[in-house]
């Protein structure tokens, strides 16, 4: 299923009038305590509509994200995780269901949601420092500020040597660190994070995730971080959402309240991720013969209900 | 023997590359000697004769209208540029715009497919007459190299990616600020190729249209002069003028189009 296919089988047009374009929009959301709610998903639903057949890819799926927290979104691959994150940053209209910043119901693309991408999406022609720039720059803010800026969120991801450097010359681990700064500079009120470490070697993963830990110890940012890897949830969030196979279905809810930065080795760590995949692992056996035996999809096991029915 | 050739080495691969391309120009000329020989026909005049014709072209000009070769050189050139920065000028946007809007470009592609195989040099003929001598070899380079131009600048905005299209929106760029900072940007490389295809074509568009186009003068004007006057030493004399120029210009395009590919970070 193609990106074109998915926008026909799309819902309302995004009024152009919705998008938000500013710097700082973190401070929309100020008067929000920390651990307040920011962000409201209600009953998001996603069909891809073709000529042979009707593809439900997200089913009822809600979750509201307080202010300050990491919550990871994981679920076997091919299970609708990236779709739920584009629909959250406005770049995929939902069948139904929306999404709310605060009051208002996000329609559009926007600064407000900084996303980082799997593949990076840095742009080749510009330097390390023009890519963190773009957001500042099509916002409005004043060249000499723009550029003080960038440089302090490239020296802050340790590519200080590299500001004038071009995409091609940095290595997999740096291009994503531009990437994080790119969206990080903004000071966005969410940022939404794709698999950012899916394209990385084991090892540069490891560095990177130690690295996000610093960046979430040092201030206060909310994240939503799309994994296929319970290890990397884990490690980072303060909320894991676990989903079932598609249609994604929220199948449970975890909280880790560990304090950062985390030991992977410990007890504690080690048993609730083994608890994890023996839950991804039961949910797909389930949903399989659910599937077998009555012909249709078990009931949905989402908080709320659908606002609208599937097609 | 002392030397051994070290194919990574780069001054020797270099140097391979030279020494082949010569011992090749030696062989042609060889070759195009025997022939001349056994041929024994006026039409084909043996390389020295040749070579003493653009000799005295170069020293004396043309000999039956007093001009020199500089001014016919730059005769053909201006018509070439003056094409060439035409095709640039409308190519490009109506390249981008029919990229962008799909729509439009189902609307146009029909004719644009109807037109771009007939050979630019079939309007020759009737540019010459309708819009006259003076613009007619222009128009005929325009319509050589708007067409590959063309379907390169289509090409590369379709080809763009998309998730470079995501990340500027998620970063607040509005629709035009996504055509003017992403697409035009990412469409650059492609341009630069439509040129170079263009810029070969359109040398070859020249050179036939000046065939026709008397009064303005320019290479191929004296090309056709010396071959009607019977002269053929001089008529290929012109031809390794031809063949000169339209080295250099491809070769210029080429190094711009890597230059720039580089510079944008693309391979096209």
């Amino acid at each position: 299923m193609t990106e074109e296919e998915g926008k026909i089988a799309a819902g309302a047009k995004p009024h152009p009038g919705d998008r938000i374009r500013a710097d700082r929009t973190d401070l929309l959301y100020k008067d929000i305590p920390e651990g307040g709610m920011l962000m409201r998903i209600e009953g998001l639903h996603v069909v891809y509509q073709t000529d042979e057949k009707v593809t439900v890819a997200v089913e009822d799926f809600s979750l509201d994200v307080k202010k300050g927290e990491l919550v990871s979104i994981v679920g076997p691959s091919g299970c609708g995780k990236t779709t739920i994150l584009r629909c959250i940053a406005g770049l995929l209209q939902p069948t139904s269901g929306r999404i709310m910043m605060g009051d208002r119901v996000c329609t559009a693309p926007g600064s407000d949601r900084g996303m980082v991408f799997q593949d990076f999406a840095l742009f080749p022609w510009r330097t390390v420092r023009q890519n963190v720039e773009f957001g500042m720059e099509v916002a409005g803010v004043p060249k000499e500020e723009r550029e003080k800026r960038a440089l302090r969120y490239v020296e802050a991801v340790g590519l200080g040597r590299f500001a004038d450097s071009r995409i091609h010359e940095l290595s997999g681990g740096m291009k994503q660190r531009v990437g994080i700064a790119r969206a990080m500079v903004m000071h966005p009120a969410v940022i939404l994070m794709d698999e950012p470490f899916g394209a990385l070697d084991a090892q540069t993963r490891n560095i990177m995730q130690e690295q996000l830990t610093r960046i979430i110890m040092h201030s206060t940012r909310t994240v939503i971080f799309i994994t296929h890897s319970v290890d990397e949830a884990l490690y980072l969030s303060d909320r894991v959402v676990i989903l079932s196979k598609r249609p994604s279905r929220i199948h449970k809810v975890i909280d880790v309240p560990w304090p950062r930065p985390r030991d992977r080795a410990s007890p504690e760590f080690t048993a609730l991720r083994k608890r994890i995949l023996a839950y991804l692992e039961t949910e797909n056996v389930m949903s399989e013969r659910a599937r077998n035996v009555s012909g249709r999809r078990p009931a949905t096991r989402a908080a709320h209900a659908p606002s609208s029915p599937p097609l | 023997m002392a030397f051994a050739y070290d194919k990574h080495n780069t001054y020797h691969r270099m140097l391979r590359q030279a020494l082949i391309t010569v011992v090749s120009l030696i062989a042609f000329i060889e070759a195009w000697w025997v022939i001349s020989i056994v041929a024994n026909s006026s039409t084909i005049p043996d390389p020295a004769t040749t070579f003493d014709a653009l000799a005295d072209l170069i020293r004396n000009g043309d000999g039956m209208t007093g001009d020199s070769l500089g001014t016919y050189v730059s005769a053909s050139m201006g018509t070439f540029l003056k094409g060439f920065a035409l095709a640039l000028l409308v190519a490009v946007p109506l390249g981008l715009v029919l990229g962008r809007f799909s729509l439009l470009n189902e609307f146009t592609e029909p004719v644009i497919e109807v037109l771009r195989p007939i050979a630019p040099i079939a309007w020759a003929p009737i540019f010459m007459i309708s819009i006259g001598y003076d613009l007619g070899p222009m128009l005929v380079v325009f319509v050589g190299i708007f067409f590959p131009l063309l379907t390169n600048v289509v090409f590369g905005v379709k080809k763009i990616d998309m998730s470079l299209v995501d990340a500027a929106r998620t970063l607040g760029a509005s629709d035009t600020q996504v055509f003017v900072k992403v697409l035009v940007p990412s469409t650059i490389p492609y341009i630069m190729n439509g040129t170079k295809i263009g810029l070969g074509i359109g040398w070859m568009c020249i050179v036939a249209a000046e065939l026709y186009a008397t009064p303005l003068g320019g290479i191929g004007f004296y090309l056709s002069e010396q071959a009607t006057a019977g002269y053929w030493p001089g008529a290929f004399a012109a031809i390794i003028v031809i063949a000169f120029l339209g080295i250099i210009t491809t070769s210029l395009a080429e190094y711009i189009h890597k230059a720039v590919s580089k510079r944008m970070g693309m391979d096209v």
